[in-house]
């Protein structure tokens, strides 16, 4: 079964794109979803939920970096996570190259995720325990690559954000700007066809965030690029930026 | 299927979780050490539990006799307030006319006061047999002579020899030495009336009891308890002749006497342990105790561990780990925490058991009360690794299906 979704999603991006609509690589058809509410006092069979998004439509194609600007509980995380398989919406579809990703068990989505979807954490998320490059290597471990060639790739990765002599150093031993690029070579890691990045400069300074930029600006000439952010530069590297208000795309333009 | 991709994820795995134990050295000793605890409290109290009985079978085998003959209930602990067997040294002599009987001798047991005054005394257990012997392993002096017994028809009214050996925490109680007179009664008044001399220092008997016992001849027991009439005794102990079989015997025996319980020296001591229920129900319930806390220590401890991880297993999960290689790794850790854990409760369980023994010795007199056989090891260790990998493991798989999306702060 997951043989047959991969190769769904890899005819799915092989199609010519001369011939007709180009297959976006991520869409999300109407989606809504709810999360259940906590805390307070329910009455027996009251069910309070919180409304994320309302019947959100949004394509991104390949090649393209999507700003994702909005206060906080606008959604824009919710988005994310839809699109990495991290959440089934209450309604709607989200699409990956061509598959909907809604009705699969989690054990597929999650197959999904690995193979398709590079995730850049705003906290960086790096193992404190593993140096970077064993960090970087750390998605190929599930798809059962030897360990020498997790450790070429993760080099070539190393070397390509501009951290090749920092192979063997922990993230504890890395400034804030180099962790969030380990995190980025981390997110290549599967050679993935969208990214998604929430808050990457959340915890940079203005010129490391900068840098970082320039890197996932680098990341997106290949690949579709989901940023969620709440600063205006963040966003200015973006091809197209939309707006959230509670839940719902207020705004979606160049 | 190419067996590569399972082992190249295992590597990676048991690679994972070694960085994550190695991240936190202290937390990581915490976790060995409560395991340890864990062990340790399941080993030392089966230890008690092995070394009760264990003690009962010494006691019995020492006495080297094949064949004991009782009327129930005995307790030892009581030492031998109840001496039911009647005309005990004409039982023993119908015994040892059997062919198939070598020899048969009674054994009493009293509470006594003793001491080298009359006026001062201490209560303690005294235990009436026909002959001391090199068993005793005396610590100083030596025993008393075969005391016949009576023969038909006549009660002695005197002690015949009113010799004693002393069982060295007695002596020390006391003050007594050998060759000194002590007073021996079965209550204050009436021990002045008796002067014994000490002729040796040996806690043969102490071991038997788990108490510091004095060891008399038994016609003169019967005399200062006052049961020379109808010559009571706790015990009937007989050997079986050359060729015969124990257990045979046994049952010729049960079939003549069916007022007495007959039996071989290994059904006396599983008697002796089952006449103790609320031992048993204390002993059992202290072991399932340690076992139980030893489970829901190692489970909270791992639950623990998971808990400070939650964050990082998150990360694994989004960027696409699946729930086996989290709960792998999660085990991994259990199983080495588990691993050094038992080795570090079974390596302590020696020294302890020695502790608790001497401490055991200074209070109640036994020697050896915690004896660890290597079952006991085994059960420790396998607690020890067993339960941390499988708990661990179960705990790894629930936090792979619990873990919410918060705790990556997105």
């Amino acid at each position: 079964m997951i043989h047959r979704i991969l190769g769904t999603l890899a005819s799915a991006a092989s199609q010519p794109s001369d011939e007709r609509q180009p297959t976006p690589a991520v869409r999300l058809d109407g989606v809504t979803h709810e999360y259940g509410a906590t805390g307070g006092r329910l009455r027996a069979g009251e069910q309070r939920t919180v409304t994320a998004l309302r019947d959100v439509s949004i394509d991104v194609q390949p090649g393209e970096t999507i700003g994702l600007e909005g206060p906080s509980g606008s959604g824009k995380s919710t988005i994310l996570h839809a699109v990495a398989g991290l959440l089934v919406p209450t309604s709607g579809s989200v699409e990956l190259i061509g598959t909907d990703l809604t009705p699969l068990s989690t054990r597929k989505r999650t197959h999904v995720r690995r193979q398709h979807v590079g995730i850049v954490f705003q906290h960086f998320h790096l193992l404190p325990s593993l140096s970077a490059r064993a960090n970087v290597a750390l998605p190929l471990v599930q798809t059962g690559v030897p360990k020498r060639a997790r450790r070429k790739r993760a080099t070539e990765l190393l070397t390509q954000v501009g951290l090749g002599d920092r192979t063997t150093h922990l993230p504890s031993e890395l400034s804030g700007g180099e962790r969030q690029r380990v995190a980025i070579a981390r997110a290549l890691a599967t050679d993935p066809t969208v990214v998604i990045a929430d808050e990457p400069t959340g915890e940079l300074d203005t010129a490391t965030g900068n840098a970082v930029l320039d890197l996932l600006t680098d990341v997106g000439r290949e690949r579709a690029v989901l940023l969620a952010s709440h600063d205006e530069s963040t966003l200015a590297v973006a091809d197209r930026v939309i707006t959230l208000r509670d839940g719902q795309v207020v705004a979606d333009g160049h | 299927m190419s067996l590569r991709y399972p082992v190249v994820r295992t590597r990676a795995v048991i690679g994972l979780a070694f960085a994550h134990l190695r991240r936190s050295p202290g937390r990581t000793v915490l976790a060995v050490l409560a395991v340890s605890l864990s062990v340790l409290a399941v080993t030392l109290l089966a230890s008690l539990g092995a070394g009760v009985v264990e003690v009962g079978e010494t006691g019995l085998d020492n006495a080297n006799r094949d064949i004991w003959i009782s009327s129930d209930p005995v307790d030892p602990s009581a030492s031998g307030t109840e001496n039911p067997i009647a005309d005990s040294h004409g039982t023993a002599a119908e015994l040892t006319a059997r062919d198939d009987v070598s020899s048969a001798a009674p054994l009493a047991m009293h509470e006594v006061y003793i001491g080298t005054e009359p006026d001062d005394l201490e209560r303690t257990s005294a235990v009436g047999v026909q002959e001391t012997h090199d068993g005793f392993d005396f610590q100083s002096g030596h025993g008393f002579d075969r005391v016949e017994p009576p023969s038909d028809g006549e009660r002695p009214t005197e002690p015949q020899t009113a010799e004693i050996v002393l069982d060295p925490q007695v002596a020390d109680a006391v003050g007594a030495s050998v060759g000194d007179t002590v007073y021996i009664g079965t209550s204050r008044e009436t021990a002045p009336d008796y002067e014994f001399t000490v002729v040796g220092t040996a806690s043969y008997y102490s071991q038997f009891l788990g108490t510091p016992a004095v060891t008399v001849p038994l016609p003169d027991l019967q005399v200062v308890a006052g049961t020379t009439g109808t010559d009571r005794a706790t015990f009937i102990t007989a050997d079986a002749a050359a060729g015969s079989d124990p257990a045979a015997v046994r049952d010729d025996l049960a079939a003549e006497y069916p007022d007495y319980e007959v039996r071989t020296s290994d059904e006396q001591v599983e008697a002796m342990v089952a006449d103790r229920p609320l031992v048993l129900a204390s002993g059992t319930t202290l072991v399932g105790l340690a076992v139980i806390g030893g489970v829901v220590l190692t489970t909270n401890l791992f639950a623990l561990m998971v808990t400070q991880q939650r964050r990082e297993l998150a990360a694994l999960r989004a960027i696409g780990l699946s729930r086996h290689v989290l709960a792998g790794m999660i085990a991994v850790q259990g199983l080495v925490i588990g691993l050094l854990g038992g080795i570090v409760g079974i390596v302590a369980t020696p020294p302890l058991t020695h502790a608790l023994n001497r401490l055991a010795h200074e209070l109640v007199g036994f020697e050896n009360l915690l004896q660890t056989p290597p079952e006991v090891y085994l059960v420790g260790f396998a607690l020890a690794v067993g339960v941390g990998t499988v708990v661990a493991g179960i705990t790894g798989w629930r936090v792979g299906r619990t873990l919410k999306l918060q705790h990556l702060e997105l």
